[in-house]
């Protein structure tokens, strides 16, 4: 090779003493790079076509979104993909990554172009039975055991670590209440709690890429089922008031209930984002104390707590949509089948929506302060995306033949349960030392504070 | 309430994870997981309750996979033949048959436009399917093989030829003469260059642009997908459109004429027989033409630079193959074939399902993007005996003329290197010409090559050379002796 030909490895435009500048003139003498960049330009169909897709993502790798600080802090590459490339194309994970607020919410209420998958697709077991998680009986069931039970659930927890002087809300509390308030709901005998929650989580984390939770989910599925199999035959036999009593006695077209209906419908409604959300609500509320004092001083304020924390540091990173055909969005074509990485996280630090969206601020003015459900802003305001991340429902707020949506009962539970232990615990505040933070286990898992050390 | 403290319930049903809640690294760096394995042997990724092995998706990122892939490979086609990696979103089909079939039915397995070259190949033909594509295609498919080829031939010996000679004169560090021993590094002093210089010629570009090809052709390559890369490929691509348009314009006025070594006219060069061609009785556009070359420039060089390295590291390492490769020209038709089923540079490619599809009980959505690992189809051990041992003797291999139906006769398959069916690479003759002759040419010069070990990448043991995975022999020392 000779010396012309190894300097030319860098290109014409790329600084100072380029070799051949001149070779790039065009006809007429006019030098090209000029001529390219006049807009006026004629361009034929297939130059517009490849330049639209011209965006060089380079303040970007791939490889981030999958990378070990993307699992403990996604917010700083979810920035760089909002403020620079809101319709991201990443080549390596074959997805889409829609990071607006504006767009995800788009997307979200686009029922017609984009699709949900259950857990069960990523199982690979959608034949296993019925999802019955949105009929009547089985809400109302559900709603009226959570309202009776959760100031009851949550005092006997707090009283269990109280005289210890110290907890972690995290694993006692935060981890702890869904877990208690499903056995609850579902009115298990309290011995087989411990096994009920291995299964439950076992099975919970299996929907996932990783292979090993996956054959672990697909055995605790398997156990959940022979399990629950003679529970409701009894249930059928002699119903009570709990959510196996209400699937039990479900009057439906193709045959009555089965214990895999049961345990398709846990498997879809899971109680991650409740226990993501306490745990988070209480870590900003430990290490933000003028915000804990707010909440002391106003209990009304405990909601906007809870508001302000499914926008600030929701536990749901990113929901899963996948096109159902080709559809053109933000000025790209979408492909059949594509999928469509919405990115909650993102979209609720979106400056275009909130005034200085990462810091923690319970009451904000520009956070819509109601129930984060419907057409995702109300009274002119967006509300925070963490879950109900679906198409707006068609029911009204205060729905007369349902209980209300899961959201607000899930705000209303976090609410009641947070009430219990600010009056048990007045004194509560953050282990000295202890510095808590969010991350996720695994990649895709939710994003929430696993270790919350508190003394009291 | 419970006996038991919570925590423990929870720390057991986290399981494994449980020790991890502090604030350690989230999974931590991949080398930690998939730690370099001895060539042959693969890390273990856990089995299911029936025996079955699993596959940690993260495997395909580690460094492990990239220097010894063929034991997991071997894995998916042995339990998952349509293996779909979550993680990617991607399927893998990695049995010779399958791929056969899903190659050889373009509309199911679509190419269409879903940018999967990112802009940087322009309005190529490799993702065009059925009709259009076909049209396309043989516009300038023929011009690379048949007559066609064996005219560039005489052009392809005189390149190699130059470029040999010139080493006797060069001051580089790639070429060290000491002695009647001389030590070069093949890829500086011969296979980087030489396929560009070749595409050059072939689409009959003035010398004075072949520096720019070596950057536009690496730029391109690197530019494929986002990454930092994508920018400077996105620019390269300009500058490539830009040349090109110039040159399209002029030889459309005035056609340019390939010569053979006496000066004698062989005919109108690429560029100038397609300005001249026509689609349903229309001219190709400027930009047709060049989203072509585009197309040539990127696949004609990485590919046969990659094909010529990896020939002459693999033969060289079987002595007693390497010496009747030397002995007889006619062995090295077989040498090149064999290194594309052993080890080729292109590891597969993508397909999109056009309906749902079921492949070996498994259902494909419409739309999943499907791998065709041809890496993966050439190590079949239902095709190829001992797959993972190159042997230039195989009774197995197809080493013929290359044919787009692919082959399988009398129990020999051509290798999966090119693909099969209608997308199969047009280039494939032109690079079989390229790196047959090129090697004839070096064999004819080089007396006694063999590798310069201590100037080689070592494998992991320290002593042996490093496997060429799925990646490309980067650098390659060779000695030889004058006289």
């Amino acid at each position: 090779m000779s010396t012309d030909e190894k300097q030319a490895v860098r290109p014409p435009s790329y600084g100072a003493g380029a070799p051949d500048k001149d070779a790039f003139t065009g006809r007429n003498g006019v030098p090209l790079y000029t001529r390219n960049g006049n807009q006026n330009d004629y361009r034929t169909y297939e130059v517009y076509q490849r330049e639209r897709v011209k965006e060089a993502t380079d303040k970007i790798r791939p490889i981030q979104l999958i990378s070990p600080e993307f699992i403990k802090d996604p917010y700083p590459v979810l920035e760089i993909l909002r403020e620079n490339y809101p319709f991201y194309r990443d080549w390596l994970g074959n997805s889409f990554w829609v990071t607006r607020y504006d767009d995800v919410t788009s997307i979200f209420t686009d029922d017609a172009n984009f699709e949900t998958r259950p857990k069960r697709w990523f199982y690979g077991i959608e034949d296993l039975g019925r999802d019955l998680g949105q009929e009547v009986p089985v809400l109302t069931a559900q709603a009226a055991r959570i309202d009776a039970n959760v100031a009851r659930i949550a005092a006997e927890i707090v009283d269990g670590f109280r005289a210890n002087g110290g907890a972690d809300l995290a694993i006692d509390f935060a981890a702890r209440l869904p877990l208690e308030l499903l056995a609850c709901v579902l009115d298990l005998p309290k011995e087989d709690f411990p096994t009920f929650v291995d299964r439950y989580w076992r099975m919970q984390r299996g929907a996932m890429w990783e292979p090993k939770s996956r054959q672990a989910g697909l055995g605790a599925i398997q156990e959940l089922v022979e399990y629950f199999r003679p529970i409701l035959a009894a249930r059928r036999a002699r119903p009570g008031d709990d959510l196996l009593s209400a699937i039990a006695g479900l009057d439906l077209e193709d045959g009555p209930a089965t214990a895999e209906d049961v345990v398709v419908t846990l498997l879809e409604q899971d109680h991650e984002t409740l226990h993501g959300g306490i745990a988070n609500m209480w870590l900003q509320l430990m290490t933000h104390p003028e915000q804990l004092d707010l909440v002391k001083r106003e209990r009304r304020m405990v909601k906007f707590a809870w508001l302000e924390t499914l926008r600030h540091s929701t536990p749901v990173v990113t929901a899963n949509r996948f096109s159902r055909h080709e559809v053109e969005r933000f000025g790209r074509l979408i492909p059949i089948g594509a999928l469509l990485h919405c990115s909650a996280a993102a979209a609720n630090r979106d400056p275009r929506q909130y005034k200085e969206p990462d810091r923690f601020i319970v009451g904000r003015k520009d956070l819509c302060q109601r129930e984060p459900r419907g057409q995702y802003r109300a009274d002119g305001l967006p509300a925070g995306l963490a879950f109900g991340l679906g198409k707006p429902t068609r029911h009204p707020a205060v729905p007369e033949d349902r209980p209300r949506s899961l959201y607000a009962l899930c705000r209303d539970t976090a609410t009641t349960a947070s009430n219990v232990l600010l009056e048990a615990l007045p004194d509560l505040r953050l282990k000295p030392g202890a510095t808590p933070a969010l991350r996720s286990l695994r990649l895709g898992e939710m994003h929430t504070c696993w270790h919350l050390p508190v003394v009291f | 309430m419970n006996t038991e403290p919570f925590a423990a319930v929870f720390a057991r049903a986290l399981g494994a994870d449980a020790g991890d809640l502090t604030e350690k690294a989230a999974d931590g760096d991949f080398q930690d997981i998939f730690p370099l394995m001895p060539v042959g042997e693969r890390v273990d990724m856990g089995s299911a309750p029936d025996g079955t092995p699993l596959i940690d998706p993260r495997i395909f990122f580690s460094a492990e996979f990239r220097r010894n892939p063929w034991p997991y490979y071997r894995l998916m086609r042995d339990h998952y033949p349509v293996y779909f990696n979550q993680l990617n979103n991607t399927y893998y089909v990695t049995r010779y048959d399958d791929m056969t079939e899903c190659y050889f039915d373009d509309i199911g397995f679509n190419t269409i436009p879903k940018g999967s070259s990112n802009g940087v190949l322009g309005n190529v033909t490799h993702e065009l399917s059925g009709v259009e594509h076909r049209r396309r295609r043989n516009l300038f498919g023929q011009h690379l093989v048949g007559k066609a080829l064996e005219n560039r031939v005489p052009a392809i010996e005189r390149l190699a030829q130059e470029m040999i000679d010139d080493w006797a004169s060069v001051d580089a560090p790639w070429c060290i003469t000491n002695g009647n021993v001389r030590t070069i590094e093949l890829g500086q002093a011969f296979a980087d260059a030489f396929p560009v210089r070749v595409v050059c010629d072939v689409l009959g570009f003035p010398k004075e642009a072949r520096g720019n090809f070596v950057y536009w052709y690496n730029s391109i390559m690197g530019g494929l997908g986002a990454s930092e890369t994508h920018k400077q490929g996105m620019e390269a691509r300009q500058h490539l459109e830009d040349y090109v348009e110039s040159i399209v314009e002029e030889r459309r006025a005035r056609p340019t004429f390939l010569y053979d070594n006496d000066g004698n006219k062989l005919g109108k060069d690429i560029i100038s027989k397609l300005c001249e061609s026509q689609v349903d009785g229309d001219f190709l556009s400027t930009e047709e033409i060049t989203a072509l070359i585009a197309l040539v420039v990127a696949g004609g060089g990485e590919t046969t630079r990659g094909t010529l390295m990896n020939m002459w590291y693999s033969l060289l390492q079987k002595t007693d193959q390497a010496e009747a490769a030397l002995a007889d020209e006619s062995l090295w038709d077989a040498v090149f074939h064999e290194t594309l089923r052993h080890s080729n540079p292109i590891g597969g490619q993508p397909r999109h399902a056009t309906f749902d599809v079921q492949i070996h009980g498994m259902t494909v959505p419409a739309g999943s993007l499907i791998e065709m690992v041809n890496f993966s189809g050439s190590h079949d051990e239902r095709i190829f005996a001992d797959p993972d041992n190159f042997n230039i003797f195989r009774a197995d291999l197809y080493t013929g003329k290359l044919l787009r139906s692919g082959f399988r006769k009398e129990g020999k398959c051509s290798h999966m290197a090119f693909g099969v069916g209608p997308h199969m690479c047009p280039g494939a003759w032109i690079s079989h010409q390229e790196a047959v002759v090129g090697s004839k040419i070096l064999s004819r010069t080089m007396k006694n090559p063999r590798i310069n070990r201590d100037r080689m990448p070592k494998d992991i043991d320290g002593v042996s050379l490093a496997p060429i995975g799925i990646n490309k022999t980067r650098e390659l020392w060779l000695d030889y002796d004058l006289t």
